[in-house]
C-alpha cells in the first residue's frame, strides 16, 4: 500500500454544470462560497456569492445552510 | 467548482498540478495516520524549501523559508507521537516501515507530487505559486482536522489541533501575501 492509496479523488462539478444549477435554482435554495482573498473578490465573483477565507471556513460553518447543496469556488 | 473563477470566466487554466485528491481512510491505526502525516509534511517541506532557494521575490523567499521550518517543527511532534503510540523508537526505517514507499516519489497534501508541482512552478509568477501552495495548505488543514476527529485519545487529538492550527496560520500567511502581491 503506498502513500497515494490514502487518498482518492474529490468530485467537482464543471463551470457548464455550475451555471445550469444556478440557473435552474433561487439564491435560497442553495450555499455559494467565494474562498479567495477579498481583492479576487472584488475584481469579479458569482453572482450571490458570499466571501468566506478559506482559512474561516472551518470557525463560519454555521452561516452556511446545512440542508441546502454548497457550492464553493 | 473545476478550474474555479478562471475557468467561470471562460479562460483556461494552466495546468496545475494535480491536487484535486482528498485523505480519505476511515479504518487506519493511529501510528499509520501519524505517518502518513510525516510524509506529507516531509513532502511539503522539500517543495517549500526549493520554492526558497529559487523565488526571486525576496518577502515570498522568507516565507517560503519559515513554512519549510515549521513544517520541520511538524515532523518532529509527529514523531513524538508515533513513539508514545508504538511505544518505542522509531526504527531507521521509519516511515517506510509503517507505509512502503511507492513509485510515486515524493507527495505533498491532496496527493500532489513534489517533482510535478516544482517542475509547473518554474517560471511561474509569485501569485501562481502562492496560489498552489494555498490548495496545499487547505487540504493539510482538513487532513487535520480529520485526524484530530478520529483519534481517541485526549493527547493525540491535542497534537493534532495544534498542527491544524498552525496549517490555518500559514493560509493567513499566504493569503495575506497572495493579496498584497495581487
Amino acid at each position: 500500500m503506498g502513500i497515494l492509496d490514502y487518498f482518492k479523488p474529490v468530485s467537482t462539478w464543471s463551470p457548464e454544470e455550475v451555471r445550469l444549477f444556478l440557473k435552474e435554482k433561487n439564491p435560497e435554495e442553495y450555499n455559494l462560497v467565494d474562498v479567495r482573498t477579498p481583492k479576487e473578490y472584488e475584481r469579479g465573483h458569482l453572482p450571490g456569492a458570499r466571501l468566506i477565507l478559506v482559512g474561516e471556513v472551518a470557525d463560519r460553518l454555521l452561516e452556511l445552510d446545512p440542508d441546502k447543496p454548497t457550492i464553493v469556488y | 467548482m473545476e478550474g474555479g473563477i478562471t475557468a467561470w470566466e471562460g479562460l483556461v487554466a494552466e495546468g496545475a498540478p494535480q491536487s484535486g485528491m482528498a485523505y480519505f481512510s476511515p479504518v487506519t491505526k493511529p501510528e499509520e495516520l501519524i505517518a502518513l502525516a510525516w510524509l506529507l509534511e516531509d513532502g511539503s517541506r522539500k517543495f517549500y524549501s526549493e520554492l526558497a532557494s529559487t523565488l526571486t521575490d525576496n518577502e515570498a523567499k522568507d516565507l517560503y523559508r519559515q513554512l519549510a521550518k515549521a513544517e520541520e517543527h511538524h515532523m518532529a511532534s509527529l514523531l513524538e507521537l508515533y513513539e508514545e503510540f508504538s511505544g518505542k523508537v522509531p526504527d531507521p526505517g521509519f516511515p517506510g516501515s509503517v507505509i512502503p514507499p511507492g513509485k510515486e516519489g515524493d507527495v505533498m497534501e491532496g496527493g500532489m507530487r513534489v517533482g510535478e508541482a516544482l517542475q509547473w512552478a518554474k517560471g511561474k509568477r509569485t501569485t501562481e505559486i502562492l496560489e498552489l501552495s494555498l490548495s496545499l495548505e487547505t487540504n493539510s488543514y482538513d487532513l487535520y482536522l480529520k485526524m484530530e476527529r478520529q483519534m481517541k485519545n485526549q493527547r493525540s487529538a491535542q497534537v493534532f489541533h495544534v498542527l491544524s492550527g498552525e496549517e490555518k496560520q500559514h493560509l493567513e500567511r499566504l493569503s495575506s501575501l497572495l493579496e498584497k502581491r495581487i
